[in-house]
């Protein structure tokens, strides 16, 4: 596989270059900042980009724009964007252009490498990655603010968290230690509660629990007062 | 505060009871005047006593301007002027004691005119060539007349003065007059259109007019021997006496209506200074109705920075010498204690400014007092506003390099203790600690995120206001309303202390209710309108918080008030018992 790197740390942009190609993958040119990059994917059309979000000049969100930019104009390069700090909105709009082929990620997991590349592979296959804090995040939100998820076991919001993280049914079987079946049972369940559309497609699957949390707490809270009501007729 | 009308002062009933009986003297002249003329044999009593009607105009004229402006001496010029009409008319009285002199006097009205022209608008003759022409206006006048006179036959009113009648004499000192009066009218012509010159483009469209009619009227008197084969006698002298007669009103309404504005008694300040309260924004005002210059400007000397600022404490400086504004400088006790700045081409006279300066040179050290304190309030504010500019550019910088170092260092210890770990010559036991070593560089990273997340948080580095203030909303363990409608998307970024005054305002807020208000709903609204950043931080908690309460919440919000103010803005918090707590912050953030 063939990737670019947009990185403006020389030490960091070494050791990410390292960690790849020991890994197997190919490294065709990395970048120190947002325009140099976008400038090698238009020369390369890597099938994988893994950027930064702060880059010069301004040291702002330059990366995250040049992200978005790649997966308009390239559909066939993936994007993977690395960060210090993980915010639910930046996850909301890498995911609302062309949300196949994303990933965000906080930077510390770089270092647990074998997951590392497994997320890499996964979202060059036009799979969606977001990092679990971002998820936990979302979940506690939606939580917050809509009493739907209330509703469900501890057990059924872990496998919603893992929905959410872009997991495929069988990779939340390794991790929860149980039958893919069982994982279908929970997820079908989980469809009912929140009143998601049924969907086979993984990709599908991951947009409809994103959208789900991502609700605006005023959507939530109709919903939530509604429901209110009608748990206490007059 | 304003200066009272100029009616209510002793000093101006003194002046108005005078006028009145002046008014009355010139009246019960004019009056005796025309019973005289009513014997005369010279010509119908219509047009003798013509001349006795331009005095009642001029009188009339005169009166109103001086009752209006009493400090300008227009209004005196005019009545002068009534009396020189009244002793004209006297010409053509049978009493040779009265027409004598009458006779030598004749063409003073004309003169008066040319003295009107150059002392306008003040009645004051300010330079040199305006007080010689008009010196020479007057000669020529007293002595216009008296040759023919002299040299002439004994016949009609004016043979009185009859000495030869030798024509070639009479001619030869007519041609004489007429050279000088020529000259002398030129000159007040290059006069008048070198102040035209220099007059602004308001100001000269009244004055243009003005001059024009006045020397107009007078050159009509000097070409009266060219006129009379035209219009006979009675019809030029009639025509000549309507033109002059016509001046003083032309003037009048000039100085009344043309933006001449209104100079009061210099006695009038101190009447005002005696009577006003100790607090007297109106100073400047005063001095510039008093002064008639409504650009009049008061400026104050601090002595400690050797400079001069204005009534708000900024500094300003004093006018170039040759500018079209001056400055008069007042002193207390022999200490300069500030300045007045005024309109050098309205007022070209330093004196009256420097005279009503000093009397008010002890209001004007109390309010340059003031406006030295305000100069210090001002630095003060400035240098408060520059403490928390630095302290958050501190902070950004700090933030920034621990993002850029720190963070980036324990990724990659995080990295080798990952492959240290992985390594397949690696004991069980040291993979193991190795593995430990990468949780605890993990764990480590993430305390660091979140120490720099207060420090600056990222959203704010990154996209600014909005973006960091919904990432606190998200974050926040009940449910929290975010209204950011009012604040313009990311490409109009605000002042960066702004921001994060802002930002520290909301979490600060939002921590405050969690803790204390046992509420079920926060909200948060941001909106800019006209300048102001409004911040408003609300629960539906059990209220009764105070800005000043000795927890920590509160003292936590007493330095973000600090903060608030030392950027010009205010920092509200309403929160009666049991209605929730509402914190509302303005800070002007630009346009």
């Amino acid at each position: 596989m063939r990737i670019v790197i947009g990185e403006d740390e020389a030490l960091l942009r070494q050791g990410l270059t390292h960690v790849l190609e020991h890994a197997g993958f190919t490294v065709v040119a990395s970048a120190a900042d947002a325009a140099e990059m976008v400038r090698h994917v238009a020369e390369r059309r890597p099938d994988l980009v893994v950027t930064d979000i702060r880059m010069p000049p301004s040291r702002t969100d330059e990366g995250l724009r040049a992200a978005l930019e790649i997966r308009r104009e390239w559909p066939g390069t993936a994007v993977v964007v690395l960060s210090q700090y993980v915010q639910r909105r930046y996850a909301v709009e890498l995911l609302s252009a062309n949300s196949s082929g994303v990933g965000y990620l906080l930077k510390q997991r770089i270092a647990d490498v074998a997951t590392f590349c497994a997320d890499l592979e996964r979202v060059a296959a036009g799979g969606t990655v977001l990092d679990p804090e971002v998820v936990a995040l979302m979940l506690a939100r939606a939580r917050r603010d809509g009493d739907a998820l209330e509703r469900l076991t501890d057990r059924q919001r872990q496998v919603l968290a893992l929905m959410a993280e872009g997991r495929t049914n069988a990779s939340i079987a390794r991790q929860m230690s149980i039958t893919d079946k069982a994982v279908v049972q929970h997820v079908s369940h989980i469809y009912d509660a929140l009143g998601l559309p049924p969907s086979d497609d993984d990709h599908r699957r991951v947009l409809a629990v994103l959208r789900y949390l991502s609700r605006s707490a005023a959507d939530a809270s109709t919903r939530s007062s509604r429901a209110e009501k009608d748990k206490h007729p007059r | 505060m304003t200066l009272p009308a100029s009616g209510r002062f002793p000093v101006s009933w003194s002046l108005h009871g005078a006028l009145v009986l002046l008014g009355v003297a010139v009246a019960v002249l004019g009056g005796m005047e025309i019973v005289l003329l009513a014997a005369s044999p010279f010509g119908p009593l219509w047009l003798l006593a013509e001349p006795v009607a331009a005095g009642g105009i001029y009188a009339a004229a005169g009166l109103v301007a001086w009752w209006r402006r009493p400090s300008n001496r227009m209004g005196a010029l005019l009545v002068a002027g009534a009396v020189s009409w009244l002793v004209a008319g006297l010409v053509n009285t049978t009493s040779p004691v009265l027409s004598v002199p009458a006779v030598i006097l004749s063409v003073v009205p004309a003169a008066v005119v040319v003295h009107l022209l150059l002392a306008f608008p003040s009645g004051r003759l300010r330079s040199r060539a305006a007080r010689a022409a008009t010196v020479a206006v007057y000669v020529v006048a007293l002595l216009d007349g008296l040759p023919q006179h002299v040299f002439a036959a004994a016949t009609g009113p004016d043979g009185v003065l009859a000495v030869t009648d030798r024509p070639d004499l009479a001619a030869l000192s007519a041609d004489a007059t007429h050279a000088a009066a020529s000259a002398v009218l030129a000159a007040t012509a290059i006069i008048l259109a070198g102040r035209l010159r220099r007059a602004d483009r308001a100001r000269r469209r009244v004055l243009l007019p003005l001059y024009g009619y006045g020397m107009l009227a007078v050159l009509l008197v000097a070409l009266s021997a060219w006129l009379d084969p035209l219009l006979g006698a009675p019809t030029r002298f009639t025509v000549q006496v309507a033109l002059l007669a016509g001046v003083p009103v032309a003037f009048v309404l000039v100085l009344l209506r043309g933006g001449f504005a209104r100079t009061g008694e210099i006695a009038e300040l101190g009447a005002w200074l005696s009577t006003a309260a100790v607090t007297r924004p109106g100073l400047a005002d005063a001095l510039a109705r008093t002064l008639g210059d409504p650009s009049l400007q008061v400026v104050f000397w601090l002595p400690g920075r050797h400079g001069y600022v204005d009534a708000a404490g900024a500094p300003v400086a004093l006018p170039a010498a040759g500018a079209g504004r001056a400055a008069a400088e007042i002193t207390s006790a022999g200490r300069r204690v500030g300045a007045i700045v005024y309109d050098a081409t309205l007022i070209d006279d330093a004196a009256p400014v420097r005279a009503a300066g000093q009397v008010l040179a002890l209001a004007v050290e109390a309010e340059r007092l003031t406006a030295q304190l305000r100069a210090g309030e001002a630095e003060l504010r400035r240098s408060r506003a520059r403490i928390v500019q630095a302290s958050d550019r501190e902070r950004r910088l700090v933030a920034r390099n621990l993002h850029d170092g720190l963070q980036v260092r324990l990724v990659l210890l995080a990295l080798d203790a990952q492959q240290l770990a992985k390594d397949p010559d690696a004991t069980t036991a040291m993979s193991e600690a190795a593995e430990a070593l990468r949780a605890g560089i993990d764990a480590a990273a993430a305390e660091l995120r979140s120490f720099v997340h207060a420090v600056m948080p990222a959203g704010l580095i990154e996209r600014g206001l909005a973006a960091a203030v919904e990432d606190l909303a998200d974050r926040m363990p009940i449910r929290t309303r975010l209204d950011t409608d009012g604040l313009c998307g990311a490409d109009r970024r605000l002042p960066a202390a702004v921001e994060s005054t802002a930002y520290f305002v909301v979490a600060e807020g939002l921590a405050n209710a969690l803790k204390h208000a046992r509420a079920d709903e926060l909200r948060v609204r941001l909106a800019r309108t006209g300048g102001q950043l409004v911040i408003e931080v609300g629960d539906d908690g059990i209220g009764g918080a105070c800005l000043d309460a000795g927890s920590d919440g509160g003292s936590g919000l007493r330095g973000l008030a600090d903060r608030v103010e030392a950027l010009g803005g205010r920092l509200r918090c309403d929160s009666r018992p049991g209605a929730g707590t509402t914190l509302g912050v303005e800070l002007p953030c630009g346009s």
